[in-house]
């Protein structure tokens, strides 16, 4: 055995678990000098080392640690419970945060629909006031052509098919009455030239007295200028009633 | 142990009972500083609670917890530098005559010589020499052969002697 051999076997000779080769090592410190003086110097020091003295931990260390283990435990048996996350403060506000999400993008996705719905709807009402309308102006009885006339109000001013059927009702419906209520629905479309222009012309095609008189008034109304050649035109006539006569003078000092 | 892994967490206060005592010692020893020690050892034991899963029973369970303990050491190794708590004074009084005051005057010297060892000299003898620890233990908890460990046990006693004489010779002079 040589030194490097005998200085593993320092650690088992200080501790006293030399096994098989007690003979060669206990041989080479013998005649070791430098060996046998390492290994009995540190033996000292590996004795006063296995008697240091061992420190006791504070009382607050044990009473810490089972403040600790029993926190522990019960925050175990709360995760052990079925379904405990069920009850977890971070669970359940991610569930809120998700229904919450839900419920908006519900809401739009729902809104845009009925957005779609609405105006569909509105669109089919509208076609069928139209259509009650127009067909209503054309029926025999003056009593339902009078109701056409009416559903005309509920119709959008801008319709040129409703202005086109009222003006044709005004020169050509055999009803005083219908005539009357559809110049009244004319003023509906008095933001159109064709309508203004329409009831300018129909003054001429009138023979009834009371639907010239409320021509007049109309032409009045709207400040229309270029009626007044028209209403010089209508006093010409030689057989013009006494009322209209006068509220055409009437109208045309209104107009200049 | 086994009965901690297994969901007894009662087995726990057991083995604190057991072993706090050795495991404060090791880390006062190593570290130098008790409040960090008994803060070290609780950190041991809840460590061994949630890591309960990766004990062997067959392996030796003193080898599994110095092993943890190792590892609790090296991240309080950040966040500390070590401490020594044994100051000169303990060298200050001059008449020490008596057998007992010169006892006292070696544990404080060897003390001193052990806190000017490197760590994993000082971790070997502690683990080898306080604690006790087989061989076999030892280098499972180092992860080597138990011939290296004897070298290496060898090793750390013959440095710790060097310092240990020369803070002797200091003293002496």
């Amino acid at each position: 055995m040589n030194c490097e051999q005998a200085r593993t076997q320092f650690v088992d000779y200080w501790r006293g678990t030399l096994e098989d080769s007690v003979g060669e090592f206990r041989t080479h410190l013998g005649s070791c000098e430098r060996c046998r003086a390492e290994a009995e110097e540190l033996k000292d020091l590996w004795g006063t080392l296995g008697t240091l003295p061992e420190e006791d931990p504070s009382l607050g260390m044990r009473v810490r640690f089972y403040d600790a283990l029993r926190t522990w435990r019960q925050q175990e048996a709360q995760r052990r419970q079925p379904l405990w996350w069920l009850r977890h403060p971070a669970f359940q506000a991610a569930c809120a945060v998700l229904i919450l999400a839900i419920g908006i993008g519900t809401g739009y996705v729902v809104r845009g629909r009925d957005s779609v719905e609405v105006s569909q709807l509105r669109g089919e009402v509208y076609n069928m006031r139209q259509l009650v309308a127009l067909s209503l102006m054309q029926q025999q009885s003056a009593s339902d052509r009078l109701r056409g006339v009416n559903f005309a109000y509920r119709v959008e001013q801008s319709d040129p098919q409703v202005l086109s059927a009222l003006l044709t009702t005004v020169n050509h419906d055999p009803s005083v009455n219908v005539r009357l209520a559809a110049v009244d629905a004319l003023r509906n479309f008095n933001d159109s030239p064709v309508g203004r222009k329409g009831v300018v012309q129909a003054l001429a095609k009138q023979d009834s007295p009371l639907v010239q008189i409320a021509i007049l008034d109309q032409i009045v109304e709207l400040h229309e200028k270029s009626a007044v050649s028209d209403i010089q035109f209508l006093l010409s006539g030689q057989n013009l009633n006494p009322d209209v006569r006068q509220r055409a003078q009437w109208a045309l000092k209104q107009l200049q | 142990m086994q009965a901690v892994r297994d969901g007894d967490l009662g087995g726990l206060a057991v083995l604190f009972e057991r072993h706090h005592r050795s495991l404060f010692n090791y880390f006062v020893h190593v570290n130098g500083n008790r409040d960090l020690s008994e803060d070290l050892v609780q950190d041991v034991f809840f460590r061994m609670l949630k890591y309960r899963k990766s004990y062997q029973p067959e392996r030796s369970f003193t080898a599994w917890m110095y092993q943890i303990a190792r590892n609790a050491h090296v991240d309080s190794i950040g966040k500390r530098k070590f401490e020594v708590e044994i100051g000169d004074r303990e060298f200050a009084s001059t008449n020490m005559m008596d057998e007992n005051l010169k006892r006292k005057q070696e544990v404080a010297l060897l003390k001193r010589a052990m806190a000017r060892l490197p760590l994993e000299k000082r971790e070997l003898l502690v683990l080898s020499r306080y604690q006790n620890l087989k061989y076999e233990e030892i280098a499972g908890i180092l992860g080597c052969d138990i011939g290296a460990v004897k070298v290496r046990v060898y090793r750390a006693v013959r440095a710790l002697g060097q310092i240990y004489f020369e803070l002797a010779g200091e003293k002496a002079s």
